[in-house]
């Protein structure tokens, strides 16, 4: 079988002073930017009145109640158990107290759940303004040209999106052109932004959208009823086959010593 | 239920385990990158190129082991390639092969720029 030459095309060496480094540096700093500007949007977490932190922080209560149950002793948790179950199944420490068993009101009608909406929307758009401005910038000044070729072969299939702009049919996959570049620096930047603004950076988008997934500890969102959540706390805490780690210590003990 | 319960008598504390799994991270993301920097400057080509990330990472892992993990773990009584008294998820198989596709976009970022700037 004969070989087929591997294509070789002639560039101009300034291509990477003034389209690849150009490029590179912009993603850098507009990851910077991004993170810095996520630092200083965020929020301070919203003052809550009297009643209202009553009501989150009671319920938190009987959450860590009946996960660390194991550390008290068994009277101490009954004792524990049976006042939270009593409160939580009478309302007593619900916000409103005639609100009982009304439906829950429209979140959209809540000021305090826009405000959270807001945030979110916020971080959203902190993602998507620098990204369209530079897939523009980048297809206004920088299109049709080939810059680099890449290191492994490709199917045929990438061409359409290695080659945007380049209409050359005979070329190989593995040419790529400054739009390509572009996508391998919002994938490939995260180590740099690791090292450059520590772990927990904002930086990159592909982190950020991996952690749009609502965090677990959710528990007061918009349009949840609270008075249902205290009921159903009552039932997990009234289902807990209570043990302390206390329990058989002597004979660990004993068996330490032996040992 | 008894390994539950083995857990809350020696508790394991999350920030340690969070702190430990964060510098295994970086460290595999650095030696990715620098990793794509070696592999673009050889002239490495498809084939060859992954061959040698893969290798190179987890010789990687094997440093990191035997130079940091190994020298209190096994006297802590654990097996030699056990690594749970430092990273409990995954079963050890997070700590070998983990840094392999967490790294692999930084490797082809690097590799891609210098196999571009040295050769093509």
């Amino acid at each position: 079988m004969a070989q087929v030459p591997a294509q070789t095309i002639p560039r101009d060496p300034q291509l990477f002073y003034w389209i690849l480094f150009p490029i590179t540096v912009v993603m850098v700093l507009t990851g910077i930017l991004r993170h810095y500007a996520t630092v200083l949007m965020a929020s301070s977490p919203k003052k809550l009145d009297k009643k209202t932190t009553r009501e989150q922080r009671s319920l938190a209560h009987g959450v860590s109640v009946r996960a660390n149950h194991y550390v008290l002793s068994r009277s101490s948790f009954t004792a524990r158990r049976d006042a939270l179950m009593t409160a939580y199944e009478s309302g007593a420490f619900l916000k409103d107290q005639d609100g009982r068993g009304q439906p829950p009101p429209n979140p959209m009608n809540d000021p305090a759940a826009m405000e959270g909406m807001m945030g979110m929307m916020k971080n959203q758009m902190a993602m998507i303004i620098p990204n369209t401005l530079i897939m523009g910038w980048i297809n206004a000044f920088f299109s049709g040209y080939v810059i680099m070729k890449l290191p492994f072969p490709l199917t045929i299939k990438f061409k359409s999106m290695l080659q945007a702009g380049v209409a050359t049919k005979d070329m190989d996959p593995r040419w790529m052109s400054s739009i390509s570049w572009y996508f391998l620096c919002i994938f490939g930047l995260q180590p740099v932004f690791n090292f450059l603004l520590g772990s927990d950076n904002a930086a990159n988008q592909m982190a950020a959208q991996m952690q749009m997934a609502p965090p677990a500890g959710q528990m007061f969102g918009p349009g949840v009823d609270p008075n249902k959540q205290f009921l159903a706390e009552a039932e997990n805490l009234a289902v807990i086959e209570h043990h302390s780690v206390l329990d058989g210590v002597e004979q660990r003990l004993l068996e330490g010593i032996k040992a | 239920m008894a390994a539950e319960r083995e857990l809350q008598i020696a508790p394991l504390v999350q920030e340690s385990l969070v702190h430990n799994t964060r510098t295994l991270n970086n460290l595999h993301s650095l030696t990715a990158s620098l990793l794509g920097v070696a592999a673009g400057i050889l002239g490495l080509e498809s084939l060859a190129g992954f061959a040698f990330y893969i290798s190179f990472s987890l010789l990687a892992a094997v440093l990191f082991y035997v130079l940091r993990v190994a020298p209190s773990s096994l006297p802590a009584g654990k097996s030699l390639g056990d690594t749970s008294r430092y990273f409990r998820r995954g079963g050890g198989f997070e700590f070998w092969t983990g840094g392999l596709m967490g790294g692999l976009a930084g490797f082809v970022l690097t590799w891609t720029l210098f196999y571009g700037l040295v050769r093509a």
